[in-house]
């Protein structure tokens, strides 16, 4: 006799405009069992966990939690229900210490329910982290604290508040593989005491390592659901793919026998001599010629992204230089990083990339404005005929070029941002991690799309986490360690073990991650 | 990571994700733990440890010290001003403001603006006249007095309710309810001005106890119960918790409404306090009564530190702003003789905030420097 | 576009929705009080209109970047202490004029200065030089007036212009076509939106944002100082309260003019709209009722009313998507 499943989902659905997002999707989460959710981006798993959540309204079915129907569309109602969902960024009060985060909305109280009983708090709340194998200050804000443990906090919350049904929405797409370890620990002691866990994640090896079963959703349908034990790697992702050839793809680049994009680098185009921000990076000597992918790896935190903030002007530099083509720049100033032929995409889309008041086409546009306007007028004709190219060169899904951005998919957000670069014709492309949280088959276009246009002769810097993905793509590796230059390779000498090896920092302080690349 | 999270909080500031007055830059004290040395957090360096339940922090300190600086200089320069008659003018000009600006403050700290503070006194001033007067109504104290309390409580509950089911955003709101309050005012005066309050509401907002009058007294028992409020009980946290992060707030069940709504209220209720024994004090009420009420606790809130996206902020360093921009008028009376100085009150206390706008800034970037080792 | 209701429609113009009320209220003044809607009269009292126009349209800008500028009032105190002294001092009316445009540009300056390098949000910068500038006009001016700048000056500032027109409503006509322009055609509008919307994306797609902001509020002292001249001359005297409460004023009417308080959208002829709705609805509401402080109520009202059925319209616009 099975006890009830925790959570029943029956023919949910639901539809955005002419779109399905959901077709009669049916689940079931078992009690102490970790279920992993699988499907490309746009399959219908945030739509799923935006139901869940509470936060949308879906137009059919039902869903069960402890055999007990859930209300829809009422935020909190979930909560009361006992789901807890965690993003990747976790949803924590920043300005609050970890006391307060754990138990705000269920505080413990003396004196008829008046007075806050801090130390009684404070003691559970040292408890519950200890359990989840933590120790870590809980009072200072935990806005101060790194990501992992602000996902700790939120994760300990969710213990205390007695939470059935866990919701992890690729909780470990920021994370070092040591911290990633650590949050499936502290996972694995949620489901000993009886919590469901729904996980999401593109990770294929993590979902194979904690989960016990998986469901792979494919443009808003079910496709199956069966036990990890019973299923491959390859099944599962030619179920949540449906089409072979892009994994392949994949496969074959990870094996690194894809040709080099470019086998006689040309001049060097990006040289980049002793660059040093306080306190985030110091002494970066690199150089990227024409042809070139140049890529930069290192753990969260080594400095990487700064360093390509740094170069495209967005934040000033301390010391060294950058030359561009044989001319210094002065740095501080994106627009003579641009007008020297450079453009970055940067790693977050939403609070970096797009611009939400703008239409798809003004996005498109908007790096190219100068050259696209004359005494500060914009040519019209000329904008559509830019816009037009992008749209049909990187096959931008969207309804006219004059809508809001956000009704495009993420996939095609991210292509947004990828136009509007690309259309600059740049001879030099920073690329800040262009293939994070993006399925499996936007990521060999990708991939393919950087090949091409170092063949076309742009130098590139790829900054990446995913190890395989620069050891196939790139013709030379920079490794960072704690913002210095750690090692150079070129594609030959490189392997996983060199670079990893080279990337740990030889002697750890406390509080620096000493977890190697996911 | 920090960055892109506060970022990610629709109605934060914009900019380099840096918090308003305390502007970021610095992270945690650890230097380089990933994930927090880059971008701004919050506070400036004397903060990194010290969330909103400590009962001060480097701007509390910075305040506090201004103030005994200007005392001992002024007082250096001119003996009187120590004396306790100033210091009595003095805590009775700032304790309507003191009392006011914790009502604002919370709704500050939710990551609200409360603006009509200064119509709603001129309003309450009219209806406490009206209502006591010996001209007019004549009621009794124990009617008159209750009756202020709970319409201001009731227009802030306007006000809130206006934010929160009407939507409508607070400084909008509250800018609207400025204006029409003080239609109303004008109103209700009725064209003149009244006198005749009854003779002990007068004798308590003059004289009072033990030689202060009931103003600093109300002040003080008002400051105190905030504190209570705020840190002590289940109700501070949450409003903390909300103006940190009303998203996640309304995921976990807080009622975001119901607190903002009660923060307008408060905010109204205290005003009407205020009114109640301030106003008593002067010789006959007007309807230009508050009319720089607002600024003048906007300005303290902001000056305290408190972060006007919400979240952040301390009780203590909301009193002291008051008392020290409360002090700016005496000390240039006390400075140059006559009216001439006085003039310059305003742009003292402007040069306050810009000079606490830019000492937060600086104090950011050497930080970030200082850690490069 | 899909079909709708004449609701539905509206709602997805706040310009046409601010246009059925005006026509509604002008329709019903010139029931009640025919004389109301006359030419002449109309012209006559929209003098007082032309420096908050200014001003306001100015503002609709600062609004669509993600700013807002509180001093605005200040600086025309400034300005035109600043008119005064120097006209006392020089008798020159030229002189003058000079001496207050270069104030408002210093003051428009520091503001955008500071702004754009503290990077402090501008609520709590234009707060503080509100109170800075307010107190200067007052410190320096020691609350005297300045007057009898003669009638050459105030001709050619408040006289009478092509039409009947004042020579202030000419030169707002000429700022709303030129700003309307400039946020609709010119990749300045395009940065202006962008920069509303989201800073932190707009800095990496390389605009200019420092030096927008910058040249933003660098205008706003401009148009300050402008909007001084125009009231200086029309009144003939120059006070450090020149101005007050002019901040309020401007963002009640940039507001209501559909303009985002949240930065990224709006549009001139919504501010105009606004400014009108205001503008005729104290009007009416003093001549007919002849009680002043209706007017005050009114406006708290409307502004309170427009943006709160504004919100729910557009609600409900959302949950039938």
């Amino acid at each position: 006799m099975t006890p009830p499943p925790v959570l029943r989902i029956e023919r949910l659905g639901k539809r955005y405009g002419a779109t399905l997002a959901l077709r009669d999707v049916t689940l079931e989460v078992a009690v102490g069992e970790i279920h992993a959710l699988c499907g490309e981006n746009g399959a219908g798993k945030s739509t799923l966990i935006k139901i869940l959540a509470g936060v949308v309204r879906p137009d059919s079915g039902s869903i069960t939690v402890g055999g007990k129907p859930l209300r829809f569309g009422v935020v909190g109602e979930s909560e009361r229900a006992g789901i807890a969902v965690m993003h990747q960024q976790p949803t924590v009060f920043p300005d609050l210490d970890a006391v307060d985060n754990l138990f705000v909305g269920h505080e413990k109280t003396r004196a008829g329910g008046w007075w806050l009983d801090r130390s009684a708090m404070r003691r559970e709340a040292e408890a519950t982290l200890a359990a989840l194998g933590e120790s870590f200050p809980v009072d200072i804000p935990v806005g101060n604290l790194p990501l992992a443990q602000r996902q700790m906090t939120a994760l300990a919350r969710a213990l205390l508040q007695n939470c059935r049904l866990l919701i992890l929405d690729e909780p470990t797409a920021s994370l070092s593989a040591r911290e990633t370890a650590a949050l499936h620990a502290a996972i694995d002691k949620l489901r000993q005491r009886d919590v469901a866990v729904l996980y999401v994640s593109h990770r294929l090896d993590e979902l194979f390592s904690i989960a016990t079963s998986v469901t792979v959703l494919r443009d808003g349908a079910h496709v199956l659901t069966s036990p990890l034990g019973a299923i491959d790697r390859a099944g599962l992702i030619q179920a949540m793919v449906g089409r072979g050839a892009a994994e392949q793809i994949v496969d074959r680049a990870r094996q690194g026998d894809v040709a080099p994009s470019h086998p006689t680098p040309g001049r060097p185009m990006l040289c980049v001599e002793r660059l040093g921000r306080a306190p985030t990076f110091y002494d970066v000597t690199f150089s990227a010629s024409q042809g070139e992918i140049v890529g930069m790896a290192g753990l969260i935190g080594a400095g990487r992204s700064e360093i390509a903030r740094a170069i495209f002007g967005i934040d000033r530099y301390d010391s060294g230089s950058v030359v561009v083509d044989g001319r210094r720049l002065g740095g501080g100033s994106v627009r003579e990083a641009v007008q020297a032929g450079m453009a970055l995409v940067p790693e977050d889309r939403h609070c970096e990339g797009l611009l939400a008041s703008l239409a798809i086409d003004e996005n498109i546009s908007l790096a190219q404005l100068p050259r696209l306007s004359r005494w500060g007028f914009v040519r019209r004709r000329e904008e559509r005929a830019v816009v037009g190219e992008q749209i049909g060169q990187l096959s931008i899904k969207l309804g006219a070029p004059s809508d809001p951005v956000h009704t495009l998919s993420g996939g095609n957000q991210q292509k947004v941002v990828l136009g509007r670069w690309l259309s600059t014709t740049p001879r030099i492309l920073l690329l800040d991690e262009p293939t994070r949280g993006v399925d499996v088959g936007a990521k060999a276009q990708i991939h393919h799309w950087i090949r091409r246009l170092a063949g076309q002769g742009m130098a590139i810097l790829l900054i990446s986490s995913d190890l395989p993905e620069l050891l196939s793509l790139c013709d030379r590796i920079v490794v960072l360690r704690q913002g210095r230059v750690a090692g150079e390779f070129r594609r030959d000498e490189a392997t996983a073990a060199q670079v990893m090896a080279r990337a740990l920092p030889d002697n750890p302080l406390p509080g620096i991650d000493q977890g190697i690349l996911p | 990571m920090t960055r892109q999270d506060r970022a990610n909080d629709p109605g934060r500031d914009s900019g380099d994700g840096s918090g308003n007055t305390a502007a970021g830059g610095a992270g945690s004290s650890r230097g380089s733990s990933p994930g927090s040395s880059s971008g701004g957090t919050s506070g400036s360096w004397y903060s990194v440890r010290s969330t909103w339940r400590s009962p001060a922090g480097g701007r509390e300190l910075g305040l506090a010290l201004l103030i005994l600086a200007i005392a001992g200089v002024v007082g250096f320069h001119d003996p009187v001003f120590l004396t306790g008659v100033v210091w009595h003018d003095i805590l009775v000009r700032c304790a309507p403001a003191i009392i006011v600006s914790c009502g604002v403050m919370i709704v500050v700290v939710l990551g609200d603006i409360d603006i009509s503070v200064g119509s709603i006194m001129a309003l309450l001033a009219a209806l406490l006249g009206r209502t006591l007067s010996s001209h007019e109504l004549q009621w009794s104290v124990w009617a008159g007095v209750p009756l202020v309390l709970l319409s201001g409580a009731m227009i802030g509950c306007v006000t809130g309710m206006l934010v929160t089911l009407g939507r409508v955003p607070s400084i909008i709101a509250s800018l609207g309810m400025m204006t029409l309050l003080r239609g109303f005012a004008t109103l209700a005066m009725g064209g003149k001005n009244i006198d005749g309050l009854p003779e002990a509401v007068v004798h308590a907002s003059k004289t009072g106890w033990f030689g202060i009058p009931l103003g600093p007294w109300a002040a003080l028992l008002v400051v105190l119960a905030t504190y209570i409020l705020l840190t002590r009980t289940a109700l501070g946290v949450r409003i903390y918790a909300t103006g940190s992060h009303p998203e996640s707030a309304g995921n976990a069940g807080l009622p975001v409404y119901g607190l903002r709504i009660f923060a307008f209220c408060y905010a109204g209720f205290l005003t009407a306090v205020a009114t109640v024994v301030d106003v008593p004090r002067l010789p006959k009420i007007e309807s230009g009564i508050g009319s720089e009420l607002e600024l003048f606790v906007i300005t303290s809130v902001v000056l305290s530190g408190v972060s006007i996206s919400g979240g952040r902020g301390r009780l203590s360093g909301v009193v002291l702003a008051v008392v020290l921009l409360t002090l700016v008028r005496p000390v240039l009376t006390f400075l140059s003789v006559g009216e001439a100085g006085e003039k310059w009150t305003k742009a003292i206390h402007g040069l306050f905030i810009l000079l606490a706008v830019v000492s937060d800034r600086f104090s950011a970037t050497m930080d970030r420097r200082k850690k490069s080792r | 576009m899909s079909e709708g209701t004449p609701w539905r429609r509206i709602a997805r113009s706040h310009e046409l929705m601010l246009a059925v009320i005006l026509a509604g209220i002008l329709a019903f003044a010139g029931w009640r009080m025919p004389q109301f809607l006359a030419w002449d009269g109309q012209l006559n009292l929209s003098r007082q209109l032309w420096e908050t126009a200014l001003i306001a349209m100015g503002m609709t800008l600062v609004v669509i970047a993600g700013g807002i500028d509180l001093s605005v009032g200040a600086i025309m105190g400034l300005c035109a202490i600043a008119f005064g002294i120097c006209h006392q001092s020089s008798q020159s009316v030229g002189l003058a004029t000079v001496a207050c445009m270069l104030t408002g540009i210093g003051c428009g300056a520091c503001n955008g200065g500071l702004i754009a390098i503290t990077r402090v949000h501008p609520l709590i910068v234009t707060l503080a030089t509100m109170a800075a500038f307010r107190g200067m006009a007052e410190g320096i001016s020691q609350g005297a007036s300045y007057s009898r700048f003669g009638e050459h000056f105030g001709r050619a500032f408040a006289g009478q212009g092509p039409f009947g027109i004042a020579v202030g409503g000419w030169i707002n006509f000429a700022l709303a076509i030129v700003l309307a322009t400039v946020l609709s055609r010119t990749r300045w509008g395009r940065y202006l939106r962008a920069v509303g919307g989201n800073e932190l994306a707009a800095r990496y797609a390389g605009v200019p944002v420092e030096r927008l902001k910058f040249t933003l509020y660098l205008g706003m002292g401009l148009l300050s100082a402008c909007a001084t001249l125009i009231s200086v001359a029309r009144f003939d005297t120059a006070k450090a309260d020149a101005g007050r409460g002019m901040e309020l004023e401007v963002i009640t009417a940039v507001v209501l003019g559909g303009t985002s308080v949240f930065g990224g959208s709006g549009r001139i002829g919504g501010t105009v709209l606004g400014l009108l709705l205001i503008h005729e609805t104290r009007l009416f509401a003093s001549r007919y009722w002849r009680i002043d402080e209706l007017r005050q109520i009114v406006v708290g009202c409307l502004l309170i009313g427009a943006v709160a059925a504004y919100q729910a319209l557009k609600r409900e616009v959302r949950r039938e998507k």
